[in-house]
Order: structure tokens, then sequence, then C-alpha cells
């Protein structure tokens, strides 16, 4: 089967696009998706087009948590637009798509190349060995503890999986004498997008891999560890199985938990909120090794895409020393351009010191199509179901080694 | 729906009776059926097929295999079973508390008029923002919901409303009925007016207790009115999944999937077109099988 | 009922007392909601909600840097169209349904019912595409068609059964008259059903305004409703509450404005004209 009327759809979609997009060379239809409220794109998209005579931006801000089920289907459908802000999960699937515009040339020909840390261009290769995305901002996940809930009690920074548990335990108390503990010691996210905590707990050990580790004794000590916090230990607040980062950042913020896992981004508000309270640190050691999460954003051209040469002086731009720092004083990550980095002080010296200690073990999830749908349902689907006991540890691993498979 | 016959006439207009309706009729139906109605069959086809939708190459016809998939698949039946409940518990909520508010609203007090508007807001609301408002209600740290029953000292302990597999799915309906009945009350309020107040007045003189009077003439003068609201409440409800969607995604476990969410997951999260339209296929044959069974029997009910 | 006398007493007990509960029940959340929007970002997390140093600065940020103004007049322009498309085809279509007899009758009645059964978000990517085809992709046109495929078959099922609760006697009454079937449709059954209507271009309005999938995919940077505004707010990493519950306060508004303005109609229209006829 062919042809068909999917198949034919598609096709005129596609010839649709191209008629449509004849008239407008010179615009460059951007999509991004910021936690800024104010548009602050429209500053720079102003400073580029007065650089760039000729070229006109039309940037995008499409709500997160349909940007990508909006690309999909703007590419199914032949409306892609020319660039658009991107994460590493989603670039196995959109090379399969054959979505993606190469760049690795005009990446070389690029005066600014230098100014971007080598290490941020492998990491994000395709997994095709090929260049696709040009790095944008990036952050990595950290432990935040409150200072001075540690040193009432006497705590010492955990350094390893055994002294976390050992604090967390501590931490869980209860403050205001009715019996039920009102502070808790790690504000787990059990809701889509935790994996991160429960990867640092689990991928950490020795042995335990997402791809074909997951069946191994390392990976069954991680899941159990986490099951056994909440279930053995408490020391996850009771609704931990189904919060997002709103609930975990929400109840830390409000003193409700003494520790959790997230990273820069978050610090303004916490050091707003907190004060001198909250501190940070590199996530413990478990099972003889270390693992945080790498939170990427690049950006990239779409093949569909016309107007590439403009398209790629806009990316460019973004990602170049003095726009960089700008962009990102918006988002609130951390500039890929080395020299805006340097000079960066929109965050507190110990958030960045934190991000500075944990890069050295800072990883991505696997480059595989299978990821985009451990993100999203497999992980906390099998999560959330171990946490309230429906079944074991050892069961939601072998959900996920049968994902990737 | 009760025929209306109307009376034959003879000559020319016989000619006006068939094409008029034709002409009234054929805007509507052809604009469902070239937005609607074409791209359902499309999606019925690509239920036949092995469709994924990164993968725009393959698009290989493999007959059933997505149904049969779909009948051994634990996560169908665990929807399906919440699908029921779902339906079952939040349409007769809605229209028992739409109904009272109607009946209310429709006596004479002096901030009637005001009444009557505010009682819409929830209905008024975006799904987005009363879903996040109520998670942020049931939140077992911060919650108003925890703060309020633990005052009352009706609870001893904050209970995790949506992270409790136990609770979830009953605190999204509570949500839920509180955003729909306002349509009830609305659609209701509109079909209390259509009953002439004649007949409440012979009534009252015949001595006819305020029951009774509802009993006889108010309930059979919206019944038509009922019928079809609810009728179209089961179809709404039963496709509702932005509410389930924020508060919860489905979770914690599969403790809060519909069908139509799991579809949603399917199609729009994992991008498996091929299953995700079959089990939106599934899904509507049942639910036509579900709307013509109360279609007879409250057909019936109407008419008696 | 409405017509014996009743005490004062009685009817504070009877009628005002459960009205102001159930009114609590609607508008708790609502108020919950409003309070959040006033209180500083700082505040939020830490003493809650609360009237006490209330600020308008969300709502300042919502109309000055985030450009909710903008969002409003597209949700207006959409809903109030889908509102007029809507009504106008699903009035002919339910008049038609009420008072003919033709085959199919059933079939295409329930037709209607069927398409209002599928999954929304299956039938997104055909659609856009054929919106594609059309060139109407981030146009208000294919947001008002889209809505109103949405909203005919539920307006179509609604005004028939007002329809029908109109007696036919009278508008063959007007056409012995000497009115024809469009006249007697439009002199006769359209005020009779008025309250009917009303409530049906509540619905309407009401669904289109709150819509978002469609808004989504088939708006864009020109066209962009409340709706994906709203969830703009929603970052990655970051919730904006305060703009968020802003939101929600200002994007309730119009439907219960509109509402206020409209409901003295749901009690006029058909009673007296019924009683006149």
């Amino acid at each position: 089967m062919k042809r068909t009327v999917m198949g034919a759809l598609v096709a005129a979609g596609m010839l649709a696009a191209s008629a449509g997009n004849s008239w407008s060379a010179e615009t460059v239809r951007f999509w991004f998706h910021f936690d800024n409220a104010d548009n602050p794109m429209s500053n720079l998209v102003a400073k580029f087009e007065k650089q760039n005579p000729g070229i006109k931006v039309e940037a995008e801000n499409i709500p997160w948590n349909s940007y990508y089920d909006n690309l999909y289907t703007s590419i199914i459908g032949g409306n892609a637009p020319d660039a658009a802000m991107v994460k590493m999960f989603a670039q196995p699937r959109l090379i399969e798509m054959g979505a993606l515009e190469p760049i690795a040339s005009r990446v070389d020909g690029w005066a600014d190349k230098a100014d971007i840390d080598s290490n941020l261009f492998n990491l994000t290769k395709g997994n095709d060995g090929k260049t696709y995305y040009l790095p944008l901002q990036y952050v990595v996940l950290y432990l935040y503890y409150r200072a001075d809930m540690f040193k009432e009690l006497g705590l010492k920074v955990p350094a390893t999986c055994e002294d976390f548990r050992e604090a967390a335990k501590k931490l869980t108390r209860d403050t205001n004498g009715d019996g039920q503990p009102d502070v808790y010691g790690f504000g787990f996210r059990g809701g889509k997008g935790g994996h991160d905590h429960w990867a640092s707990l689990t991928l950490s050990r020795k042995g335990a891999n997402l791809a074909g580790g997951m069946k191994t004794d390392a990976a069954l000590a991680g899941s159990q560890f986490v099951v056994d916090l909440f279930r053995k230990d408490k020391v996850f607040p009771p609704s931990a199985p189904n919060d997002g980062f709103k609930e975990t950042i929400g109840a830390f913020k409000a003193g409700k938990t003494a520790m959790t896992i997230h990273h820069i981004g978050s610090s303004n508000e916490m050091d707003q909120t907190l004060g001198d309270k909250v501190s940070a640190a590199p996530v413990p050691e478990c099972g003889g090794g270390r693992w945080t999460a790498f939170g990427d954003e690049s950006t990239a051209i779409f093949a569909a895409s016309k107007v590439k040469d403009a398209a790629w002086k806009w990316i460019s731009f973004l990602s170049t020393a003095g726009n960089n720092a700008e962009f990102n004083s918006a988002t609130g990550q951390l500039p890929v351009s080395t020299k805006d980095a340097n000079a960066w002080t929109l965050h507190k010296r110990r958030f960045i010191d934190a991000t500075v200690q944990s890069l050295p073990f800072a990883q991505l999830l696997p480059n595989r199509a299978e990821t985009s749908d451990f993100v999203n349902t497999v992980w906390p689907v099998n999560m959330q179901r171990a946490l309230t006991g429906e079944i074991s540890a050892a069961d939601m691993n072998a959900k996920i080694a049968e994902l990737y498979k | 729906m009760k025929p209306n016959p109307s009376p034959p006439k003879a000559g020319g207009m016989a000619l006006g009776r068939t094409v008029l309706p034709i002409a009234m009729l054929s805007p509507a139906v052809l604009v469902t059926v070239a937005i609607v109605f074409l791209p359902m069959l499309q999606t019925a086809w690509m239920s036949l097929h092995d469709y994924i939708l990164f993968r725009p190459k393959s698009f290989d016809f493999v007959g059933l295999k997505n149904f049969i998939a779909a009948l051994n698949d634990e996560v169908f039946w665990i929807s399906l079973r919440h699908t029921l409940i779902w339906i079952f518990l939040t349409v007769p909520s809605q229209l028992l508390l739409g109904l009272a508010a109607a009946l209310l609203l429709n006596q004479e007090f002096p901030w009637r008029g005001l009444a009557r508007a505010l009682i819409i807001v929830p209905w008024a609301l975006p799904s987005v923002v009363i879903s996040l408002m109520w998670v942020w209600i049931y939140d077992s740290n911060y919650g108003v919901l925890n703060d309020f029953l633990l005052r009352l000292g009706l609870i001893a302990t904050s209970i995790p409303w949506l992270a409790d597999p136990a609770t979830a799915l009953y605190a999204i309906i509570l949500t839920l009925t509180w955003q729909g009945f306002p349509f009830f009350a609305v659609m209701i309020l509109a079909g209390l007016q259509s009953i002439p107040r004649s007949f409440y007045e012979a009534a009252a003189i015949d001595g006819a207790s305020g029951w009774r009077q509802f009993w006889h003439i108010t309930l059979p003068g919206i019944s038509g009115v009922l019928v079809t609201a609810v009728l179209l409440r089961i179809i709404w409800v039963a496709n509702s999944i932005d509410v389930i969607f924020v508060m919860t995604g489905g979770g914690p476990g599969y403790a809060t999937y519909t069908l139509p969410l799991y579809a949603f997951i399917k199609a729009r999260t994992n991008l498996d077109f091929g299953y995700g339209s079959a089990l939106a296929v599934l899904f509507t044959l049942m639910l036509m099988g579900l709307v013509i069974v109360y279609l007879r029997r409250a057909g019936k009910a109407v008419q008696t | 009922m409405i017509i014996k006398k009743r005490s004062l007493t009685r009817r504070l007990l009877t009628v005002d007392l459960p009205i102001t509960v159930i009114l609590a029940f609607a508008l708790g959340p609502y108020v919950w909601m409003f309070l959040t929007s006033v209180t500083a970002k700082n505040r939020l997390f830490t003493f809650g909600p609360s009237l006490v140093e209330a600020t308008m600065e969300n709502y300042l940020r919502l109309f000055k840097t985030v450009g909710f103004w903008n969002n409003l007049v597209d949700s207006f322009i959409i809903a109030g169209g889908t509102v007029v498309v809507g009504l106008t085809l699903s009035i002919m279509a339910a008049y038609a349904f009420s008072r003919f007899r033709f085959p199919a009758k059933r079939g295409l009645l329930l037709q209607f019912l069927v398409i209002n059964m599928f999954p929304v978000v299956l039938l997104i990517l055909p659609l856009f595409i054929f919106m594609r085809q059309l060139g109407l992709i981030d146009t208000h046109a294919a947001l008002i068609i889209a809505n109103s495929t949405v909203a005919i078959p539920f307006s179509v099922w609604m005004m028939v059964s007002y329809m029908n609760g109109i007696p036919r006697s009278l508008d063959e009454a007007a056409m012995t008259d000497g009115c024809t079937r469009l006249g007697a449709l439009w002199r006769v059954v359209m005020p009779l059903c008025l309250p009917g209507i009303i409530a049906t271009g509540i619905y309407i309005f009401i669904t289109a305004w709150n819509e978002y999938l469609y808004a989504l995919t088939l708006g864009g940077r020109n066209v962009r409703p409340i709706t994906v505004a709203i969830q703009t707010l929603i970052g990655e990493y970051e919730v904006e509450w305060g703009l968020l519950t802003a939101g929600g306060v200002v994007g309730a508004m119009p439907a219960t404005v509109l509402f206020l303005i409209v409901q003295k109609r749901l009690i006029s229209g058909l009673t007296q004209g019924a009683v006149k006829g």
C-alpha cells in the first residue's frame, strides 16, 4: 500500500506548502517556547532585522505542553516553520521523518563557532553522525537543599545515596505537633518529566543503563531505592506520584520539602522566596557513580524551508555572544557562548557553582526514537504504578527494558 | 425523536416540501461532512494500517491487527472501565445539580438576574485554567480542600486526592461536575420557560401540591429538553479529556485513563496513529451503541 | 409554583439559601482564582493567596506586555462568528428536521451525533491538511468553520427539541394568513423559541470561547485566542500563576456578562407568545 489517502493528502499538503511559501522569500518563520510571558523575543527580532535588512523574522511562541505535538503536525501537514527551538529527545524522530537540514558546513564556516564549547556540538550530534542542532542554552540538574534545616539538625550535604536516605529521614519532621509530618525530606517528581530524579538515583549505579541495562541488579536496586523512600521511609510528600515540577518546586518554596532536584532556572525565584535558606550541591553518588541530567536546548533548520540561508543567519544570531546572553536572561538558563558565560551575572554564585561541579557527569538520555515514549508515557506510568504499589520495582524496570529492547 | 407528519397538501406545495428541507439542511450537512465526516472516514482507514507519524514512509495495510491488539491490551480494558464510571457518575451529578439550580433560578427573587449570570461562571472558564485551579485546590501540601477538611476535623491527615489511585478519578469527576452543571442549568431553565403559566394556575386552583405540580407539569414540560441535554452531555462528557489531561495526565499509573484519553496519548504523544485511530473507532462504536440504547429507552419514556 | 404567595422568610429559606449554597460551590474556585491573581508573586507560596497587600500588577502585565487584549479580540471574533454561522445553519436544519418529513431523517440526525462522538484529536491532522489546501491556516475563518462543525450537531439537536415543543398549528395558522414557510419560521417559530435560541447561542459561544486544540493547530501568529495565550503561560519549568489566574478571571467575564444581558430574554420569549397564540 504505497498510494493511500493519507499519502496523497500529505503530498498535496507539501505542494500547497511550496506554492504558498514562494512569495515570502525572506521571511523566516521561527517557533520557540519561553517560560517568560513578557515577550522578550521582540527585542532580539528587532535587532536582527536591523542588522539584516531584507530578512523578516516571524517568531511564534508555542505553548510548551503542546510544542512537539504541534511541530510534528505541522511537519506532516507541510506547514513546518523554517527554524525552531528543539531538544535532543525529539531529534531521532525528526531525523527519521527527514525533517531536519544538516548544518555541519554552515557551522564550520561560522565565525563564532569557536565561542561554543566543542563538547556541546558532540553532545547534540545526530545518531547518524551528522550535525543538525546548533546549541542555544543549557542547564544541569543538581540538588537544592534547605541549608537552615540541615544546620538545625546538624546534617551534612549528602555525598552518597545512603547519606541521602539518612538525611531525608531526619528531615521528615512534624514541626507543629499534630502528629503528622509537615516537612518531607525530598520533593520527588513522580509525574511526567520526573525521570531525571529517578535517573540520578538509579542510572548512576554501575551497570544500570536505559538501553540494555535495565534488567541488572544495579538497576533494580535503584528503582527499589526510590520506591522504598516513598513507601517504607515515607520521606516524599504523599502527593509525589502525581507531582509535576510546579508542585515539587512549589512545595520546596513553601517549606514543605527540604530537598529536591532541579536546575538553575528556578534558582532566582527560590532565592527571592527563601534567601540564604536555600543552597545547592551536586546530586549524591549512588552505587559507585553519579548521573545527572543535561537539559539541552538547540535550534535547527527544517529541510522543507525555502529560506535556509536566512534561517541560518537568524539561528546563528541567537547563539552569538551578546545575543545569547540576552536570550538566556529571558529564559533563565545558561548561555552556550563562552564569552557570555564568563560574564554571566544573572544567577547567584552558589547555583552556578553547583552547575559547574555537576557538568562532568551530566548526561543525556539515549539518542534513540524510544526515548520520547520513555519520557512521556513509559516512565511516568510505571513509576507511578510502582510508587502506589500496583506493580513492583522489578516490573517497572522490565517495562522499561521492553521499550528499549 | 417523534416524527411529526405534516398534513398532506395538494399541488404546487409538494415540490416546495421536498426542495425546501433539502435547501435548509444542506449547508449544515455539507460543512459537517467536509470538516468532520471525511476526516473521520480517513481515520477509520488509518486504523487498518501500521501508521506511525514519525515514519511517514511506511503505511502498511495490516487489516484488523490494531483492533485485535487493542482487545488484548490491559490498558484498553482499564480505560473502558474508567470511561463507564466517568460517564455514569458525571452526567447524573451534573444533571441533578443543574436541575436543582434551574428550578431555583426559575423562582422569583430580587437578585435572580445576577444569580442566573453567575451560575455559568464555571462553564465559562477555559478548561486549562479550571484544571490547574483544581489541582491546586486538591494539593495535599497547601491545597485549600485539605486545609478545610482538616480544620473541620473530618480527616486526620492530608489526603493526596489526585496522587492516590483510589480517589483520583472521583476527584476529577467532582471537578467536571462543577464545570458542567451550569450547562444543564441553562438548558433546563430555557425549557422551564416554555411551560405556560396557565398550567400552574389551573393546578393551583385544583389544590395540587408543589411536588405534584413538579411531577405532573414541570417534568413532562421539560422532558424533551432533558432527554436531549442528557444525550448531548453523555457524548460530550465521554469525549472530554482536557481536564483529565491537565490534572493528572491519566495518572497515577493508569488510574485516570479513559478511552479517548488513551487514544489521545497514543496518537499525539506516542505518534502511533494506527493504534490511536483503532482506539478512537472502537470508542465511537461503543458510544454509538450506548446512545442508541439510551435513545430507545428515553424515547419511550418521553412518549408515554 | 410561581403563583403561590409566600412569606419572605419562607422564600429566603427555600430559594435564597439553597441558591446561595449552589453559587458558593460554583464561585468558590473562581474567588480563589481571583485572590491568587491579586497576590504578589513572592507572597503566593509563603502566605498563600489573600487580599493582604493586593496588587493589580498581574492584570497590568497581562494587558501591557503579554498583549492579552489582542487575544481577547481574536476570541471574540471567533466565538461571535461561530455563534452567527453555527446558529444560522442549525436553526435552518432544525426547522427542516422539526417540520418536514423526508427520507433518511433519522439517519441524518444520528449522523450529526456520530460526528461529535469521534475523538477530536484524530481529526486534527486531516483537518489541518485540508485547511492548508484552502489557504485558511492562521485565519479566523478556519477556526470559525472548525468550531461551527463542533457546535452544529449539538445545536441542531437542541433546536429540534425546542422547536418540537412549539405547536405546529401556529405556523400553519401563519401560513394561511399568507406567510411563506420561511416567513412562518422567521415571524412565528423563531420568536417562540427565543429562549432555546439564546441557550443554544450561549452554548455555542462558550464552546468556541474555550476551544483549545483547533485554536492551537489551525491558529498561529496572527490568530491566537485566549486559550492558546493562557497555555503559553504554563512554561516548561515555571507556571506564571498570577498571569494565568488573571487571564482566567478576565476570560470568564465575556460569557458571563453576555449571559447577564440576554438572560431576561430567556423569560420573555415563549411564555408570552404562547399565551398570545
